[in-house]
């Protein structure tokens, strides 16, 4: 039987027609949700913690940053790369491209692998320039950030422990993943930073 | 569509939840507490009582979101859990009565004056309407009608048998039938209006 053979059917057993069924299905679909109080998820988080049910994290700004700085001022140093100070202009302009050369100050092919690296650290520069992120903030967007900040901060820690063992191409292709992630935090972050400046 | 389906979460949302992730777990709170607290509100009627079971439905979550397969949208999982809850709510307080699931419509009739059919001028109120049916039959027709729930899958969320699931469902649209009555008349002149108006316009 067809399905809107079985709807009749089921509708005539219950005592409603196919129209006064499918008027009750619209209006009762129409009814709107009712936000709960504030105060319940206080509530639930203090009994999840109590349970440790939720895990306890480092801030994962601060060990990726830390991370980030080490394995930059390394290289920064071997390369013998001159370091721009930040200058704080006051206008509401963010750098949201790598402003990077595959090159050393001196012109010569550094590699890919130190290119990505001097790509990386600019992005941190870009990043740092970058006013504080705002108090409040979207929830997605606060989620996608701490996303890429772990992400981030797991390559990190693969780069920078050497029991890891890493070959030449797998820390390319970690660097490369890296400048990939630090780029759409530039992205994210400075968009943010616009809507807050307007 | 139930609300609940049409709710998205990021795969990399419920992978760090499942990892005991704080702000993750607030993520998906956030997305679902309304729902949640709605079906609760609609099938419990009391505020306090709704916020409890909101909070035994995400402390659940929270419990066993590492069990989550993803095999369905994470909404319908929650919903599932939100669901359990209420109507064991509903079970357990008839339970504290001494009165079983079945005494739900003499209620009812009998003590609170609503046995009544609804009166074509509260068809403005349809939740009021709803909040007039006895407590099982409320939830009867929600899980039917909105969230698309079969008479089996009710029946074995309220440990009855089909024939209880649709024998509430018949008797709610009985008490709702009038409210319907008035609605379908009125789409039925709207739309005879309109088309007596579009004839007059050639």
């Amino acid at each position: 039987m067809s399905d809107s053979g079985n709807k009749q059917d089921e509708m005539m057993n219950c005592g409603l027609s196919i129209q006064e069924h499918d008027v009750l299905q619209q209006r009762l679909r129409e009814l709107e949700d009712t936000p709960p109080p504030r105060a319940v998820w206080q509530r639930i988080e203090e009994q999840a913690r109590a349970e440790g049910l939720f895990a306890q994290r480092v801030p994962e700004r601060t060990k990726w940053l830390a991370g980030a700085g080490l394995a930059a001022a390394v290289v920064l140093a071997v390369l013998n790369i001159p370091v721009t100070p930040l200058i704080d202009s006051g206008e509401q302009q963010f750098p949201t491209e790598p402003e990077y050369a595959a090159t050393t100050a001196n012109g010569e092919d550094m590699g890919d692998l130190n290119a990505l690296m001097v790509q990386s650290q600019q992005i941190e520069r870009n990043l740092r320039a970058l006013p504080a992120q705002p108090s409040v903030m979207r929830a997605g967007t606060a989620a996608t950030i701490s996303e890429l900040e772990d992400q981030v901060a797991a390559i990190d820690y693969l780069l920078t422990h050497p029991e890891f063992q890493l070959s030449a191409e797998q820390q390319e292709m970690y660097w490369r993943d890296r400048v990939r992630l630090m780029n759409s935090l530039l992205q994210l972050r400075a968009a943010q930073a616009q809507r807050v400046s307007f | 569509m139930s609300k609940f389906g049409d709710i998205q979460i990021d795969p990399g949302i419920v992978k760090r939840a499942a990892r005991g992730d704080a702000k993750a777990h607030e993520i998906i709170y956030r997305a679902f507490s309304a729902p949640v607290y709605s079906v609760c509100l609609r099938f419990t009627r009391i505020p306090a009582q709704a916020e409890d079971l909101l909070q035994d439905t995400f402390m659940e979550v929270i419990r066993s979101i590492g069990n989550f397969r993803g095999d369905a949208p994470l909404g319908f999982w929650i919903r599932q859990v939100a669901v359990s809850k209420a109507l064991m709510f509903l079970r357990s307080a008839w339970h504290k009565r001494g009165q079983s699931l079945d005494d739900d419509w003499e209620e009812s009739a009998t003590g609170t004056g609503h046995g009544n059919p609804v009166q074509p001028e509260q068809a403005i109120d349809l939740d009021a309407a709803l909040g007039a049916l006895p407590p099982v039959s409320r939830a009867v027709v929600w899980l039917h009608d909105v969230e698309g729930f079969t008479h089996k899958e009710i029946a074995a969320l309220l440990g009855k048998t089909e024939s209880f699931s649709k024998s509430q469902l018949s008797r709610a649209y009985q008490r709702l039938r009038p409210l319907l009555d008035a609605e379908v008349t009125r789409a039925e002149s709207a739309t005879a209006m309109q088309g007596s108006s579009v004839l007059g316009s050639y």
